[in-house]
């Protein structure tokens, strides 16, 4: 284990099957403390399904999301050859190309082995013995980090905006941080309007969702997420589903959220946005991460000629 | 006419003044109440259950088998004893249920308002069941996401926003189902259970004259059916505030 400073969130080989639909194929990521990373794609790249995975609202088919150095996702054995050496599939199969005596060192044969068992996916979990088991749990148990806990630290942003009907705008932002953080009823309506506040809609806090407006049901469901303290916020096409002329105020809260530090990881097609305020642009498509880069680099720049063809597009 | 008011006044006097025969129709109402009340608390209980396991199947079951264990085996052996429940439920008169109930199942019983109320209640909450599901799902899946985005976990998640809104979707459609509910127990007499229906019965038999007894037994039933309807418009006016 190496003692260097852990990302926030890390990704690593991460794979999404829906049925025969590949939608990820291998993404491995790291999001730093700060960092605003901004995800564009055409639609049906993946992006939408990655940015899901990182809070498990989609549980990827393989890989791991960290959470600092704690593990949101089951362990992926795939990723750990410490665990597949104790498999009774390498085993066996280390075993039988010991035999054939070809003279190659075990390292040599190690590797190839774990290679192919790793691409061939022949792992069986029923099958692989005591040890392989008792490693998984042992790796797990250390770093694991109940998913809802995890959730508490992740905000997010949906394109619905998904405000709860039920619930007055003071209750919707309210509510989590009463039954969850265990704050009073006077010390989180304190914070929510603060946060009213601050995006200028105090007037709204008796109101409900359906008498607002696209632009302001997205601006409280930010301020719905950001009452939880949150580490990082995700935003998943937070502006997708708005009027154009609303989308200035939403772009305008999300800014000054960047502005104050938060972390955050955008998948948009706002190109403005990613240029201006995006530390990072991450460039996904068929499933894997095409390209990353510096805005100023990522924009003037682009190397692969399936970003040039998509930024043509969309620019 | 004035011998026709004459005749309706000793009709009524005989019919419910006689013998202090009113009280019959009292008392009968009294255990018509008491076995729709907690039949509707029984089915209330049971249809949440049942929905809740249902639709919890229905929409984490797959992902649940792809991961295997002993758990969904069990889970899904629970949601088949359901289906199973609904379908016997529903697919056998009511009737029927209840002689099944009193002369076989709880045949050395002598609670018989008792045995009418497990009857009804197990009747409506399969009906119950059936409406919830149906409100659980037709809830938009973006609003359980939100709830499980926030940290809540799935029971929450449940309790505090997908359960609310459901209620307020299936609101007119259960309450004509205890509506339904309230008027179905006409038929507990067939066990011998003195409800409203059967004390008018009683009155007609003692008095040999239909009319009065068994109208006065269909205004009860109808006055109280108004009254449910008239609540329900306002608990729903009430519930619709959230969606101008």
């Amino acid at each position: 284990m190496t003692t260097e400073k852990k990302a926030l969130i890390k990704v690593d080989g991460l794979y999404k099957y829906f049925g025969d639909n590949h939608v990820l194929k291998g993404i491995s990521a790291e999001i730093d403390a700060g960092e605003v990373v901004v995800v564009i794609g055409p639609s049906g790249s993946g992006k939408s399904t990655f940015l899901r995975c990182l809070n498990l609202l989609e549980e990827p088919t393989y890989g791991e999301v960290w959470l600092e150095d704690k593990l949101v996702t089951p362990v992926d054995p795939y990723l750990h050859p410490d665990i597949i050496e104790l498999s009774k599939t390498y085993q066996s199969l280390f075993a039988a190309e010991k035999a054939k005596n070809s003279g190659r060192s075990d390292e040599e044969i190690k590797a190839e082995l774990i290679a192919k068992i790793k691409s061939e996916d022949l792992l069986n979990e029923k099958h692989e013995g005591k040890a392989y088991k008792s490693l998984m749990k042992k790796i797990y148990n250390e770093n694991y980090i109940n998913v809802n806990l995890a959730r508490q630290k992740i905000g997010m942003v949906f394109q619905q905006f998904n405000l709860f009907a039920n619930l007055s705008i003071i209750d919707n932002i309210t509510l989590a941080p009463m039954k969850l953080l265990k704050l009073s009823k006077t010390e989180a309506e304190e914070r929510a309007k603060a946060l009213l506040d601050r995006i200028g809609l105090a007037d709204k806090a008796q109101a409900y969702p359906s008498q607002l407006s696209g632009g302001q049901k997205q601006r409280i469901a930010i301020v719905r997420a950001l009452a939880m303290n949150p580490d990082v916020m995700l935003f998943d096409e937070p502006t997708s589903a708005l009027d154009p002329e609303m989308v200035g105020e939403v772009l305008e809260v999300m800014k000054e959220l960047a502005k104050e530090g938060m972390t955050m990881v955008v998948v948009t097609h706002e190109m403005g946005f990613a240029r201006e305020v995006g530390t990072r642009v991450i460039f996904i498509d068929e499933g894997v991460i095409q390209e990353e880069n510096t805005p100023d680099a990522f924009f003037s720049n682009p190397e692969s000629p399936r970003l040039r063809d998509f930024l043509s597009k969309v620019l | 006419m004035k011998d026709w008011f004459a005749d309706i006044a000793a009709q009524f006097k005989l019919n419910f003044i006689d013998g202090n025969r009113w009280q019959w129709l009292v008392e009968g109402f009294k255990t018509t109440l008491i076995i729709a009340f907690f039949a509707t608390i029984l089915g209330i209980l049971i249809g949440v259950l049942i929905a809740t396991i249902r639709s919890t199947y229905d929409k984490t079951g797959e992902s649940l088998k792809k991961r295997g264990g002993i758990g969904i085996k069990i889970f899904g052996f629970i949601d088949r004893i359901c289906k199973l429940y609904l379908t016997v439920i529903r697919g056998t008169p009511m009737v029927v249920q209840l002689l099944i109930m009193y002369f076989i199942i709880f045949k050395s019983s002598t609670k018989g308002t008792l045995v009418a109320v497990l009857s009804f209640g197990i009747n409506t909450g399969a009906y119950v069941a059936e409406i919830f599901r149906g409100g659980i799902m037709s809830v938009d899946n973006g609003q359980f996401e939100a709830g499980r985005s926030l940290g809540f976990n799935y029971i929450q998640t449940m309790i505090y926003i997908v359960i609310p809104q459901m209620f307020k979707i299936v609101l007119p459609t259960l309450c004509n189902e205890f509506i339904v509910l309230l008027k179905e127990t006409s038929v507990a007499g067939y066990v011998g259970i003195r409800d409203l229906t059967k004390a008018g019965d009683l009155i007609r038999g003692r008095t040999f004259s239909a009319f009065m007894p068994l109208i006065a037994v269909a205004l009860i039933y109808l006055t109280v059916v108004i009254i449910l309807t008239k609540l329900v418009g306002i608990l729903e006016r009430r519930l619709r505030r959230s969606d101008h």
